[in-house]
């Protein structure tokens, strides 16, 4: 049986299109190769000191030394992973505080000035975002001391983005509805926030924070590398004094509290939806 | 005119939910409340701190070193990062399909054996924080960017991984359901009723995870991975305080025209679809 | 004796934008029931919110209970609000709330705001809530959450709440334009009945003619933006209609 075809010119402009497609991405991706290629001469082939690895062995060896755990470390965990946790905790509370104010002013249809404080509330929530909690943490050990302080401080500051972005977002999306109810019955501005717009937004914000509790546990277990106590402050030591095994009982240590906290944001988050 | 032969009876407080319910509202209090004993944070400074460190700044952060930021050295870091930050992002995203193939659970390769694995690597890279990773790796591979590049892959698979699963998760099932009964094996099936269905969705996520990786790569240097965190470092040890002030502030504009960058390029990759 | 007057009444959103109103004059007496009808966009909404000031008029004068409604400042408004009470076209229910703190929500004109924060009513508020909940037969779904109401249901919950202001004046913004036609009439002829129990007039704007006959003493007829016809509802005839409803007819 033979198949002819019955409109040449058709499939042979389709094919042509097919053609062009082909180059198109063959440009795109080699340009994407190329790039990547140099990148990698930058960075790693000229960077990287290779004698000093020592080859496969070296790194197998140095991989190795991290499988042992040194158990008589336990009980001087037990304190800092407690820290950890409660950091994570006081600090995501404190972020949830600072913000309000943020997501109010950020938010177009409840900001109390279109032209000035919107902008602020806009520029704060980048701000709070773009700047990596490491860095937080170090501008707040040199404002307060080292300690518990600031890294609280450096987590609450971190979170503040997320929160009030998605918190801002919220407000924006209500539905003006039962807004109007309220403001029809005589409320004041804060009956028409507390009763019109806070209902319809909680379970949102809730299940971001609790979205954020969980990241800030990860966050937490790091501050101490730059003196803020914690997790991190022991892993810091065990490092310095060449404890692999140490290391490692630290990392695992992590681990079970970064579980724990998945585990505990699940529920919470289904029973708050 | 309150109907007096039945009296009717209401309550806000209904026992026992009530009481659960206020009940978790005091624990959670408490715990905060003991918390901040536990930590031993001071409260004054902590109302005080955010007064404080505009004195703070203004003090010892203020004029920034601009000149310093725009030596050829620095620019280098800047540029080393970028490279880093790309070369992070792209090799996080190339093992990050995989990994979500693995683990998403309605195409993934093998229910009992395929899915642990997928899910345990993408978690496993996810719980650990990008400076805990770029510490190992410098213990391991020595000071530069190829441990800064590695942490960073390592950042990008949990980070990307978990964002492809929930994407891979939420597709139609129909067109899988086709290729099944088509006899395709779970690779063919992958790539006829999934990538098509994901494709946009994964450039966006793709480029997303670039931005998030600049951001943690400004800071991998501050543990020995190379670019501009290495000069963070540097001058937070000899209290330079007026150049730290000036690479906080380029790491903060970098971010920014990251972001920018990225929302830019993930409408167009949006528009294009 | 009138309760409302109202007198050349214009309203327009923002300053470029179209003329809703074009200058409106009515009244509303205590004994009124009056129906507003007119085809959609004639501005039947939009002169009911203006009432309340939901809405700011942009020239006239209303004389609602005695105060000129537009020289009020924002306290004094909201001591003339709570003298009104409204009911929606889409009930405007707090959907995550339950049945009893929508109703209570409507003293909220009368309870300080660290009440507000607890929600600590005044019991004689919830004696009363509990008697209108019963008046309008919701008695079995006081403690369920507003969404979890069916809409008719939800609008009682919403005619409960109106009442719980103990309003001097109804305003009625298309009761019963998004329930089915039996119930509408169930709960058109409950807020009939309950208004004319508590000697209260309502300013009603109903899309429905054959409701509005059957349920209103008075009816005002508009179109575009101007008062076609106002009488009672005997006086009005099928030409006085077809004139209303000219423009839908096109």
């Amino acid at each position: 049986m033979f198949l002819t075809i019955q409109n040449p010119q058709g499939v042979a402009s389709q094919l042509d299109l097919r053609r062009k497609r082909l180059t198109k991405m063959t440009l795109i991706w080699g340009g994407i190769i190329l790039f990547i290629a140099w990148c990698v001469s930058g960075t790693i082939i000229q960077d990287t000191d290779w004698s000093r690895i020592g080859g496969r062995n070296g790194v197998l060896a140095g991989i190795s030394r991290y499988f042992w755990l040194d158990l008589n470390l336990l009980p001087e965990l037990i304190i800092p992973t407690l820290e950890t946790f409660m950091m994570a905790c006081v600090g995501t509370v404190l972020g949830c505080f600072f913000s309000l104010p943020v997501a109010w002013l950020g938010a177009a249809n409840v900001t109390p000035s279109k032209t000035i404080l919107y902008p602020l509330g806009r520029f704060l929530m980048v701000l709070s975002r773009s700047v990596h909690e490491i860095v937080w943490a170090l501008i707040f050990v040199s404002a307060v001391g080292l300690g518990a302080l600031p890294g609280i401080l450096a987590i609450a500051m971190r979170s503040v983005g997320f929160i009030s972005k998605i918190t801002a977002e919220a407000i924006e999306n209500i539905d003006a509805k039962p807004v109007e109810a309220i403001r029809a019955v005589g409320g004041n501005q804060f009956q028409v926030m507390y009763y019109g717009i806070l209902p319809q937004i909680y379970p949102v914000v809730l299940a971001t924070v609790i979205f954020e509790w969980d990241i800030n546990i990860r966050r937490s277990a790091v501050m101490g590398l730059v003196g803020a106590g914690g997790l991190g402050l022991l892993f810091f030591r065990q490092m310095n004094s060449f404890n692999y095994g140490g290391v490692s009982m630290v990392i695992l240590a992590i681990l079970l509290l970064i579980v724990l906290g998945e585990v505990i944001s699940h529920y919470l988050r289904k029973a708050v939806i | 005119m309150v109907d007096q032969h039945t009296p009717p009876k209401w309550s806000r407080y209904k026992y026992p939910e009530s009481l659960y319910k206020h009940g978790t509202l005091l624990i959670v209090l408490l715990f905060l409340g003991y918390s901040l004993h536990f930590l031993n944070v001071d409260i004054p400074l902590l109302l005080g701190a955010l007064g404080g460190l505009v004195g703070v700044v203004g003090d010892r952060y203020y004029p920034p070193d601009v000149a310093y930021v725009l030596d050829r050295g620095y620019l280098a870091a800047i540029l080393d990062t970028l490279q880093m930050s790309f070369l992070g992002g792209f090799a996080g995203v190339c093992l990050a399909i995989p990994l979500a193939w693995f683990s998403a659970w309605n195409v993934s390769p093998n229910r009992r054996v395929f899915f642990p694995i997928g899910r345990l690597g993408v978690i496993s890279c996810r719980a650990i924080h990008e400076t805990i990773w770029t510490i190992l790796f410098v213990s391991v591979l020595g000071f530069g960017m190829l441990a800064g590049v590695s942490a960073l892959t390592m950042f990008c698979v949990g980070f990307a991984g978990k964002l492809f699963a929930d994407e891979i998760e939420a597709i139609e099932m129909g067109p899988v359901e086709a290729m099944r009964s088509a006899g395709a094996n779970p690779f063919q099936v992958f790539l006829y009723a999934v990538v098509p269905q994901v494709r946009v969705a994964f450039t966006g996520i793709a480029i997303y995870t670039w931005d998030v990786a600049f951001r943690a790569a400004t800071v991998v240097g501050f543990f020995g991975g190379g670019g501009m965190g290495w000069y963070l470092k540097r001058n937070v040890q000899q209290l330079e305080n007026l150049r730290v002030a000036a690479i906080i502030l380029s790491i903060i504009a970098m971010v920014l025209v990251a972001e920018f960058l990225s929302g830019w390029l993930r409408a167009t990759v949006n528009r294009a679809k | 004796m009138t309760v409302l007057s109202v007198t050349g009444l214009k309203v327009r959103y923002s300053a470029k934008g179209p003329e809703i109103l074009k200058g409106i004059d009515f009244e509303v007496k205590s004994d009124d029931f009056l129906a507003i009808i007119g085809p959609s966009g004639a501005g039947k909404s939009t002169l009911i919110r203006a009432v309340n000031r939901l809405v700011e008029p942009t020239a006239g004068e209303i004389i609602l209970l005695d105060h000129n409604v537009c020289d009020l400042n924002a306290k004094q408004l909201r001591e003339l609000r709570r003298n009104v009470g409204m009911i929606f076209q889409e009930f405007n229910l707090i959907n995550r709330m339950s049945v009893m703190d929508n109703v209570l929500s409507g003293r909220l004109g009368y309870t300080g705001n660290m009440r507000s924060l607890f929600r600590m009513f005044p019991k004689e508020d919830v004696d009363q809530a509990l008697y209108y909940l019963d008046r309008v037969g919701l008695s079995d779904h006081i403690n369920k959450r507003a969404d979890e109401l069916s809409g008719g249901q939800r609008q009682r919950v919403g005619i409960a709440r109106a009442l719980m202001q103990r309003p001097k004046l109804l305003l009625l913004d298309e009761p019963t334009s998004a329930l089915d036609p039996k119930i509408s009439r169930e709960v058109m002829g409950l807020i009939r009945d309950i208004a004319r129990e508590l000697k209260v007039p309502a300013l009603c704007n109903i899309h429905d003619v054959q409701l509005a006959k059957e349920f209103c003493n008075r009816i005002i007829g508009m179109q575009d933006g101007y008062k076609k016809f106002d009488g009672a509802t005997e006086t009005l005839k099928d030409s006085d209609l077809e004139e209303i409803y000219a423009m839908e007819v096109l």
